[in-house]
């Protein structure tokens, strides 16, 4: 077998020669300190933490060196693709490849039949490899082919002979639920349902002075993260089965690649490669089985591509969600009371819809205190695509409904809508709905911190003269997250270790999807040790080379990861310590590492003269951190103390909208968040600065259109994302001051958040503008164009 | 049907026999295993592989390899000079206008076509220049300073 690997196995980036990686690196140094003043080489006492440092990998991305999946080759490498379903529901009567098997350049074709009988899925292992009797949506994988070349792999995916029986299809969950519907899974049509109450219902509504009732609807969603998924499988000498994949959570795979193709843990290895992008959406299951499964098949290395159209058919969503909701408030703006009904259309599997669909139910009502609170939320099976995660879990829908209600609600109690907010938001103290006890809440300093802009800008739109059919408007809205999984332990840890040239290795188990985290991981790891951050390599998601610490996902590698770094980082610093104290024959209490400083007493050496100094025990000088804090929920109610912590944040908009063709424009933006401690300023603001653009693409363009259960605007020509012209370069992110006892340096986390207020805001800015309450996502042009001629319509 | 070519790729020449349908981006990646240069939409939309043919920006993922005879194709791969990044590839660095990295090759092959042709654009015209380029991290603002401030000197 020829599975030569000619650079460092698993190395993300084409790095060169040690010569070339020696010049790059003083490269990146000379460039970071040049521009943005000195790097500081300092310890514990002042670190980096706080500072916006520009990302290492960065170096390598610009330079085109960036060794995404679908760059890697191997020498006598094959090419696979799937067969996937043409329909959206049906019986499988035969299957047969033989004609694609006698295809030019076709090495092997994989069926059920090759798969085992092992499910797969990420929460509950509902889904079969690829279908065997049944295909449950169009798209659905049935068969792969393994060829010679790309072109010769898809040439034979089309003579795969599927002989179908149409089953009816099922296309909302209304339908769905409907008596007499045709069971998709074999545990009936009700994905999951969650209820949860707090108070009296009835009493919180009868005691408010105004009850507003409305219904929102919002459409599906794709990630459009724009690398799509690839991966790479090969065996080497020793029998170890090797599958690179981008992915956000490797350990994942790698538990699963070993369970479904029966091997042993050691004998299956999942390294990460560099992330295009991922938003939740590669936490899912693509190519990584079928890529396994082929290279022990042909025992040659096997690669797969995902086309742009496969990741519209085939991968995971964002659910479309339907919510019916009545708030209740008292004539001064207090909430007495919310009735929120979700359904959502979870698609043809599970995937992440049970962590949606808890999340939705503790979310709904943050980040305000409404003292009397019901929630039901229903995930239907369809026929469609499966839905999955995506930055936020469906809380931007939640919010949606939350938001535009609470803006309603303001205009007719004749409040501000910043006034209404911090009336009811959470402060010190509150409880959630689940009943947890909240902490460092930084909610009301974010709305402290807008008013002033608001109150400015609304005076200036009022004085401003009205040209044509151009609107101006101001639109708010909050947020309150919860940081990590859902109701149940998530567990972190690093490992910090030296060589005896003073270079020190972090390892971590949540992988950098992009976002820069072993960035902010290594600024964290090298604080807490006392060593220069330019010191600390950070190797993340390699199966073989660090822990399960669960995903990089749910905003949680900062807090999560970032605390294992610290705690791992101080432990480093001990033993190290110790460790020179051994060698110099003093007390351990005298000999302290700061600032990559060694001092004993009044004496001071460098850090890498340390290094040397210790350097035959340096493999045993091993720093370890595990952080777990004590998460516990119902799984139905979801009572309890569901996450850690909470982010917050208020986002203020300015829109225009030009009534005569219904087109509407985000004007600019003011982020205010609480995320506490900002570990790295540059990643906090291209976090938010990306979160304002999909959420103004969610606003008004993203729409997965389907059609009798296909999607058919599967290209960026017909799904609309926001483009330079459309993101406003006015997004000012401002971070209020706040520390949260149980972050790192008191840091919480910022990925997902930022898109969250933007559609609620956005529509609450068209009210203000237009005096129309849109209540649908995406807001088309079509769509606002009728509720502003039905305004006028209803004029006298 | 192949076709004898000639091409120049960031200043070296490859005499390249090609298939007719075979697109500049294939060549580029799977001929010369030039990576840099991205895949993502292959319709000419996203501009994650966007190089300069003779000095200008096109998807590469559109053209044809045998379309492009004797001309001269630049790529990411091409942008640094004796060990050295370009003043874009730094500005991208040191402004935070790389994330995920996807689609960083398109943009700075577009922004260095921009800043040839026209050194000193405004923030209207940057702007202008990069709406073939989609980006889904970073919100394009970064981007944009970036250029900014190479064209700011």
């Amino acid at each position: 077998m020829s599975s030569h690997w000619t650079e460092p196995e698993g190395e993300k980036f084409a790095l060169g020669t040690l010569a070339e990686q020696a010049h790059w690196k003083r490269e990146y140094r000379r460039i970071v300190e040049g521009v943005r003043g000195r790097l500081p080489d300092v310890g514990d006492a002042g670190g980096t933490v706080g500072q916006p440092i520009p990302r290492n990998d960065a170096l390598y991305k610009v330079r085109g060196r960036a060794r995404y999946a679908a760059n890697i080759e191997m020498e006598g490498m094959l090419h696979a693709c799937f067969v996937r379903s043409e329909h959206p529901h049906a019986r499988i009567l035969g299957l047969d490849t033989s004609k694609a098997e006698k295809a030019p350049g076709v090495r092997a074709a994989l069926t059920a039949a090759d798969a085992g009988e092992e499910l797969i899925g990420t929460l509950v292992a509902d889904t079969p490899v690829l279908a065997r009797d049944r295909v449950r949506y169009a798209g659905e994988a049935i068969a792969a082919i393994a060829a010679d070349t790309p072109a010769q792999a898809a040439a034979a995916a089309q003579l795969v002979a599927v002989e179908y029986e149409p089953l009816p299809a099922i296309l909302t969950p209304e339908e769905a639920l409907a008596e007499g519907a045709v069971e998709i899974d074999p545990e009936g049509n009700v994905l999951i349902a969650l209820h949860n109450e707090r108070g009296d219902i009835e009493a919180g509504l009868a005691e408010a002075d105004l009850v507003l009732e409305n219904d929102y609807a919002m459409a599906q969603i794709e990630h459009c993260f724009l690398e799509p998924p690839a991966g790479i499988a090969f065996v080497d000498p020793d029998g170890v089965l090797t599958v690179m994949v981008c992915t956000q959570y490797p350990h994942y795979h790698h538990k699963q690649i070993a369970r479904v193709l029966g091997r042993p843990m050691d004998k299956v290895r999942v390294v990460q490669t560099v992330v295009g992008g991922g938003f939740g959406g590669k936490m899912d299951n693509t190519v990584e089985i079928a890529v396994a499964l082929l290279a022990l098949k042909t025992e040659r290395p096997v690669r797969m591509v995902y086309t742009r159209e496969e990741v519209f058919t085939a991968t995971t969503k964002r659910h479309p969600m339907k919510v019916k909701q009545r708030l209740g408030a008292t004539r001064d703006g207090k909430f007495t009371a919310l009735d929120a009904e979700y359904l959502l259309d979870g698609g043809a599997y599970r995937s992440y819809s049970i962590t949606v669909s808890g999340r939705c139910v503790i979310h709904a009502g943050m980040p305000y205190m409404i003292p009397n609170l019901r929630v039901d939320l229903t995930t239907a099976f369809t026929n469609h695509v499966p839905c999955g995660a995506m930055r936020s879990f469906g809380i931007v829908k939640t919010a949606f409904a939350l938001e535009c209600q609470i803006s309603e609600m303001a205009e007719r109690l004749g409040l501000s809508p910043i006034e209404i907010r911090r009336r009811n938001g959470f402060v010190d103290g509150d409880t959630t709905a689940t009943g947890q006890t909240l902490h460092d809440v930084g909610l009301l300093k974010t709305l402290d911190a807008l008013e002033p802009i608001y109150r400015k800008r609304k005076a200036e739109i009022a004085a401003a003269p009205k040209v044509g059919s151009l609107r101006r408007g101001l639109g708010v809205a909050c947020l309150g997250y919860g940081i990590g999984y859902s109701g149940v332990r998530n567990p972190s840890t690093a490992r910090i270790r030296v060589d005896g040239e003073g270079t020190v290795t972090a390892y971590c188990g949540t992988p950098d999807i992009g976002t820069g985290s072993d960035m902010s991981l290594a600024q964290i790891a090298s604080q807490a040790a006392g060593v220069s951050v330019n010191r600390v390599n950070v190797v993340s998601g390699d199966s073989t080379k660090t822990d399960d610490s669960g995903p990089t996902s749910a905003s949680r590698t900062t807090y999560f990861s970032g605390n294992a770094a610290l705690i791992a980082g101080r432990d480093f610093r001990r033993r190290f310590e110790a460790a020179v104290a051994g060698k110099l024959r003093a007390p351990a209490d005298r000999v302290r590492l700061e600032a990559d400083t060694v001092t004993v007493d009044n004496e001071a050496m460098s850090f890498k003269e340390a290094c040397r100094l210790v350097a035959d025990e340096a493999p045993g000088i091993v720093g370890y951190g595990k952080f777990d804090p004590d998460i516990e929920a119902d799984i139905l109610t979801l009572k309890g103390n569901p996450y850690p912590t909470y982010t917050f944040a208020t986002h203020l908009v300015e829109i225009e909208i030009d009534e005569a063709l219904g087109s509407l424009a985000l004007a600019r933006v003011w982020a205010a968040h609480d995320a506490g401690t900002i570990v790295n300023p540059i990643g906090s603001e291209g976090q938010i600065e990306g979160g304002v653009a999909q959420g103004l693409g969610q606003a008004v363009m993203e729409k997965v259109v389907r059609e009798n259960g296909y999607v058919v605007n599967p290209h960026y020509r017909d799904y609309l994302l926001p483009g330079a012209k459309d993101v406003p370069l006015d997004i000012e992110c401002i971070f209020v001051d706040n520390y949260d006892r149980t972050g790192p340096y008191g840091a919480k986390g910022v990925a997902e958040v930022s898109l969250i207020p933007i559609p609620a805001a956005m529509a609450a800015a068209v009210a203000d503008a237009s005096a129309v309450r849109p209540a649908r996502l995406p807001m088309e042009s079509e769509y606002l164009l009728r509720l502003i001629e039905r305004r006028d319509g209803a004029k006298p | 049907m192949s076709v004898a070519i000639r091409l120049t790729v960031n200043g070296e020449r490859h005499d390249l026999t090609v298939g007719a349908t075979e697109t500049l981006v294939s060549v580029l990646r799977d001929r010369l295993g030039m990576t840099g240069t991205h895949k993502d939409c292959c319709m000419g939309i996203c501009g994650s592989c966007t190089v300069l043919v003779d000095d200008r920006p096109v998807s590469s993922c559109l053209l044809l390899a045998a379309q492009i005879d004797s001309q001269s194709v630049r790529t990411v791969e091409g942008l640094e000079r004796d060990g050295s990044l370009s003043p874009l590839q730094e500005a991208f660095l040191t402004f935070g206008a790389v994330q995920c990295g996807y689609c960083t090759p398109g943009f700075l092959m577009t922004a260095t076509a921009l800043l040839e042709e026209n050194p000193r654009p405004g923030r209207a015209e940057i702007v202008e220049a990069l709406k073939g380029n989609l980006c889904r991290c970073t919100g394009y603002k970064k981007i944009v300073e970036a250029v900014e401030a190479v064209a700011n000197g």
